[in-house]
Formats: structure tokens, sequence, C-alpha cells
């Protein structure tokens, strides 16, 4: 379900941080599917928690770069609306 | 009794999803999102991941919600967004997210994944650490190393807005 909403803000919205929002929903998403499938096996095994480490970890590092981006971009346009910036030079 | 704290974690997880989404102002965004990682490692307590859902916490709320916030007071006062357009990717997006609202709701019925009831050896802390480092101690280095590479791309890009 928190897959579903993330896809959704993902697509709909034009925001840039909102979409770094929705990234980051469906990480958590992911995350609890990872963890749920990892605990309901029988008998329930270690290595889903150990991948959900990395990935939360991972995803921490992204949302820090994505986030240095924005603000760049920011600096150098008035707004991040990302349907303007749809070109890569300048 | 779980059954219930369950709900509730999932409403409010949810709840506040949509509304990081959709509020009108970026920090109510980023502080609603900021409550639904707080559902989240509610849940993974739930599903007996004590130690992930500290850090959870501890990594998401700590320094994601954190950057979000800075990032949002540094960009500015951005508007709102404009009223709902009705266009087809909407519609495809709408029809995708229903298509996965109905399949989470019918494997989230009680006898869908029967788990057992006590976890055993599959999620004590001993049993995580000792297959962290015993089995995946090499990603874990290269975890590392992927960290002060985003560290220094991070620290980069700041620089260089500065410079040129």
């Amino acid at each position: 379900m928190l897959l579903g909403i993330g896809i959704y803000g993902l697509t709909t919205k034009r925001n840039a941080l909102r979409i770094l929002f929705s990234i980051e929903l469906i990480y958590n998403a992911a995350n609890l599917n990872i963890i749920a499938f990892a605990r309901l096996r029988d008998p329930p095994i270690v290595t889903g928690q150990v991948l959900v480490l990395f990935t939360i970890a991972l995803a921490a590092m992204e949302a820090s770069v994505g986030l240095a981006i924005i603000m760049l971009v920011s600096r150098l346009n008035v707004d991040i609306d990302l349907r303007k910036l749809t070109r890569l030079k300048g | 009794m779980t059954d219930l704290t369950f709900l509730a974690l999932a409403t409010v997880t949810i709840a506040s999803a949509i509304l990081a989404l959709e509020a009108r102002d970026l920090v109510y965004g980023a502080a609603a999102l900021g409550i639904t990682f707080l559902g989240m490692s509610g849940l993974f307590f739930l599903l007996d991941a004590s130690y992930v859902a500290t850090f959870q916490i501890a990594v998401y709320i700590g320094a994601v919600v954190v950057l979000i916030l800075f990032t949002v007071m540094l960009v500015g006062p951005q508007m709102g967004e404009p009223p709902m357009e009705l266009k087809r990717l909407s519609l495809l997006t709408a029809l995708l997210v229903s298509l996965l609202l109905g399949t989470a709701g019918s494997l989230t019925s009680a006898t869908a994944f029967p788990g057992p009831d006590n976890c055993g050896t599959g999620c004590d802390l001993i049993g995580l650490s000792k297959t962290l480092i015993n089995q995946y101690g090499v990603p874990l280095e290269f975890l590392s190393l992927v960290l002060a590479a985003a560290v220094i791309g991070a620290l980069t890009l700041a620089k260089a807005d500065r410079k040129g």
C-alpha cells in the first residue's frame, strides 16, 4: 500500500522535494516487505534484517546526495518544478 | 491485541504518508514523513526486528528528516501544487495504485501468511550480529566506502557552487 502511494506521488507531483518524499516512501515499503517476509518464514531467518540494515543506510545516502542536487538546482534557477527542468544543459 | 496495534500503526503510517505528499507546505510534508517513519519503526517492532527498528529511527528520523528540513529551509518557500488536472498519466497511476491496494488487501488476510508465533533464533540480536559479521562482513566494508563516497560527493556539490 505504501508502494502504491509512493508511485502515485512519484508520477504526479511536480515539486522535486515531493518526489524525494515518494522515493523514501517506496524505500520504506520495500523494507517492510523484506522484513515481513523474512519474519513469516518457517523458521524465521535473519537475512531479511541484515538486508534491510543495508538498504536503510543506502537510502539515507542517496537521499542526502539527491537533496544536495536539489539545493544546487534551486540556487541556479528559481523554482524546483520538475516539469520545467527538462533540459540537461544550463 | 497485536492486531489492534498493527491496525493503529498501519493507519497512522498510511495517513501520514498521504499527508506527506498532499500537504500544502513542504515543512508539514517533511513532518508527516517523519511520522510515517515512526509508524514504520513501530511496525518493525511488531515484526520482532527491534534492532532494525531502532536503526530506522536513528537513521531516518534522525538524519534524513533533518536533512530534508534543512533543504526545505534553504530552498525557500515554494508555491503550492496547482489544482488537480485530469490527465492520462494521473489516471494511469490511479489505476496502478488501486491495483496495488487490491493486491495488498487480499494478501493481508490473517490466513494468508501464518507465521510462527515464537521467533526463535531468527530474530534475536546475537544471531543478527553473527550473520552480519561472518557472512556479510565484506559488504559491510563496502557500505562504509559507499558512505564515504556519498559524503565526498555531497561536499563536492556544495563546494562547486561556491566557486563557480
